[in-house]
């Protein structure tokens, strides 16, 4: 179905290949999972299916990509839309109309499709997709979630052949991500659909993978079947790292398949050592009896909870449960209807400059929002100058975080973790008592998000300092959190440790914990240390 | 109650006919009736999306240009006889500028005709602001002809970039008051501009990636889902102009 013969790209005023003579066929009905570090080139393969690299980003591209035949050297991406269903990484920004429906046709309608052609497939794809409900909704009032149902279903109203996904389920809780991705396999099997995605949360997509590109970041790509690529490939889900860690001869790359090898080391019994709870420190965030509200829409019902020193909290809920609100009334930004916050003995709301800055650190879903400067040596000394301390203090928190960043570099040109970290250490460098993140682990690979939990950790181990995030990332939270809060419709519905909460809800389990249960363990350093205290 | 459903073309031809108007009448009390007659209609017949909030940015935008442009217009330029409000010492020129002179006497005459020069410029401003806050852009763009296709994909981004910046400003502002920086004087707004820009632009190559890759402008004929019909209700609003 498509066809690769020695593709080779390079962008302009870049001097390293983004792909090197890569050859591979993906062949129809397959199911096909592109993986890499961030920056490696996954969106631009994903974007050489329908020709939009080179024709739409520029670019010399060697050899040959064709698709049903066609070649995108003679075909521009509009020629191939009735062949190809493309979804890019953020679907909001490539709607088109207002409403479910209008963007549901709006493909066809550039095809020039007759009208009762039309009628009928917009009624197909709304029963496939479950999106009948929403038909009339605006599209600027769908949660994520639903969102990326829509960007789903308007391409394939067009009956493509191949559906190109670029990180489908980044911004979806556990639960929405799990639902687009079984109507994906469903039409994989249904239709014999040919569908190339790429992702980072390998433990959510690779149970449905029949085959997996690794691409490395230098221009060689690897094909194979996942346990070929997995066995030796750094990108790994978290079982397979379990796997690795019990030294087991195969790997499997689902759940099912886990279970089956390991319940044997499952079915001893071990000492559960009862979990020494640490004393908590002081308090640091007094929330009471918060509530919000946007144009009479609550966000927030009367919310109460103290956070404590060393603490790490993780704000866990559907996409709309109020996560954000909650930060950013933590934060101080939103003016609240109800209720009061204190963090460290202040309003956050009062806060202002330098006062503010040591108090809160706060990094938003857009990283990017803090930086202004014309270079990443800007930035620092900005920082350094703002908050008072030697020059050249940030630069070093920066290099601690994420070494190898030239000062020249502008922060655009920066991988979506190189970003993360020169915000980080922005905040970092005025050193504050309350450190507040809002998803920062959209876009990151396995590798940034291990730095980033180290970081984080070693954060709030000071004296009187606590961490505060908003994600979806359930493997994160296993990996870092020490107490779990789960919001729903803006209530907190459970709050307690990490394992407490985790373990109580099959949705929100780490794969570690759904191959090991019922034995307590989140994590693979749990699972290794328990054995280890067996012997 | 269900809002009216107008085609997306009659606010910007009704919009055209009141500025039509208003430059033809040039009465500043006319003129003042149309723009209060236009917040009217904004303020109860938007949507409650981006494009419908940038009508207060079109409201400030427009009230600025009026106060420089009245100040500048006291300034400078050819003095009015009449009454005298009071008198500013006279900047020397050199001869070869005969004509213009910055201070002076400033009469009530002058500062009248400014302000009516002022006011007609805003009105106008104030009118197409509104046509493009009354109408979404994503539906503009679908009643265009398909051959103005590259007219069309270039009027539809900068349409729903302009609205979408006004939530972007609002959004990466609040972020840099996190980072404790002052939200006044002119280097905060440098600040604002350049992660603005950045992500204007992205948003933008991803809009016309996304059409592009739906076949946009392909087919030279375009078919209806569901058609925009012209109704009387559109007459009506532009009649009304």
């Amino acid at each position: 179905m498509i066809k690769f013969s020695n593709v080779s790209l390079i962008y302009p005023n870049s001097t390293t290949t983004v792909l090197e003579d890569l050859n591979l066929e993906i062949a129809e009905g397959e199911m096909v999972l592109v993986i890499g570090p961030t920056g490696s080139g996954k969106s631009s393969l994903l974007r050489l299916i329908n020709g939009l690299v080179p024709h739409h980003t520029g670019g010399i591209l060697a050899g040959d990509v064709s698709v049903d035949g066609h070649s995108t050297q003679l075909v521009k991406p509009g020629g191939m839309a009735h062949l190809i269903g493309i979804v890019g990484q953020n679907p909001a920004n490539g709607f088109v109309a207002d409403t479910v429906e209008e963007e549901l046709a709006f493909g066809m309608e550039t095809l020039n499709l007759p009208h009762d052609v039309m009628r009928k497939r917009v009624e197909e794809v709304l029963d496939l997709l479950s999106l009948a409900p929403l038909r009339d909704r605006s599209i600027a009032t769908l949660s994520g979630g639903e969102q990326q149902r829509v960007a789903i279903g308007s391409a394939l109203v067009a009956h493509p052949k191949v559906l190109v996904l670029d990180e489908p389920t980044s911004a979806l809780d556990p639960i929405a991500a799990e639902e687009v991705l079984s109507i994906l396999h469903r039409l994989v099997h249904d239709l014999s659909l040919t569908v190339v995605i790429a992702e980072h949360k390998l433990e959510r997509v690779i149970q449905f993978a029949d085959r997996i590109v690794h691409i490395n970041g230098v221009g060689v790509a690897q094909v194979g079947t996942p346990e070929e690529i997995l066995m030796h490939s750094p990108i790994a889900p978290p079982i397979v790292h379990l796997a690795r860690a019990l030294g087991l001869k195969e790997i499997g790359v689902s759940v099912r398949e886990m279970r089956r090898m390991t319940s044997e080391i499952r079915d001893k019994e071990y000492v559960h050592s009862d979990l020494i709870s640490s004393p908590l420190g002081a308090p640091i965030i007094k929330m009471s009896d918060l509530s919000l509200a946007y144009d009479g829409k609550p966000a927030l019902k009367s919310v109460s909870a103290t956070i404590s020193s060393n603490e790490i909290v993780a704000i866990m809920g559907r996409n709309g449960a109020g996560k954000s609100s909650l930060l950013k009334s933590l934060a101080g930004i939103s003016q609240l209807a109800k209720g009061s916050v204190n963090v460290a003995g202040f309003n956050p709301q009062d806060l202002k400059g330098k006062e503010r800055r040591s108090t809160i650190g706060f990094i938003p879903q857009e990283p990017s929002d803090l930086l202004y400067g014309q270079s990443v040596q800007i930035e620092c000394d900005q920082a350094d100058k703002d908050n008072q301390i030697p020059s050249g203090t940030t630069a070093q928190i920066l290099n601690q975080l994420v070494p190898g960043i030239s000062g020249s570099t502008h922060p655009r040109d920066l991988s979506e973790g190189q970003r993360l970290g020169l915000a980080l250490s922005i905040v970092l460098s005025s050193n504050p008592a309350v450190l507040v993140l809002d998803e920062p682990t959209r876009g990151l690979d396995y590798q940034a998000k291990k730095e980033l939990t180290k970081i984080l950790i070693e954060f709030a181990r000071a004296t009187s300092k606590c961490v505060v995030l908003a994600t979806h990332d359930v493997e994160l939270v296993a990996e870092l959190a020490t107490r779990v809060m789960f919001l729903a419709d803006g209530d907190i519905v459970a709050d307690g440790t990490t394992l407490d909460v985790l373990l109580s809800s099959p949705a929100f389990a780490p794969q570690v914990s759904k191959v090991m249960a019922p034995q307590p363990w989140l994590k693979i350093s749990d699972v290794v240390a328990a054995i280890q205290a067996h012997q | 109650m269900k809002k009216l459903s107008l085609h997306p073309l009659t606010w910007w031809i009704w919009a055209i006919g009141l500025a039509i108007a208003v430059i033809r009448f040039d009465s500043t009390m006319f003129t003042l009736g149309c723009v209060g007659a236009v917040a009217v209609v904004v303020f109860t017949n938007r949507e409650n999306a981006p494009w419908g909030k940038s009508f207060n940015w079109t409201l400030k935008l427009s009230a600025w240009i009026l106060l420089v442009r009245t100040i500048i217009g006291v300034l400078i330029g050819v003095p009015i006889p009449g009454t005298t409000l009071f008198t500013l010492p006279i900047l020397p020129l050199p001869s070869w500028m005969p004509g213009i002179r910055i201070g002076g006497t400033v009469t009530a005459e002058r500062l009248t005709s400014a302000l009516t020069e002022g006011v007609l410029i805003c009105a106008i401003i104030v009118i197409f602001g509104a046509a493009a806050s009354l109408t979404s852009p994503h539906r503009l763009l679908r009643v265009l002809p398909v051959y103005i296709y590259e007219f069309g994909i270039s009027v539809v981004i900068a349409t729903s970039v302009l609205p979408q910046l006004v939530s972007s400003v609002t959004r990466i502002r609040q972020a840099q008051r996190l980072r404790g920086q002052s939200l006044r004087g002119f280097a905060s707004w440098r600040r604002v501009a350049i992660p603005l820009l950045e992500e204007s632009l992205a948003r933008s190559l991803d809009l016309a990636a996304a059409m592009d890759s739906r076949g946009y402008g392909v087919s030279k004929k375009r078919s209806r889902y569901r058609p925009i019909k012209w109704r009387a209700a559109d007459s009506a609003v532009v009649f009304s102009a």
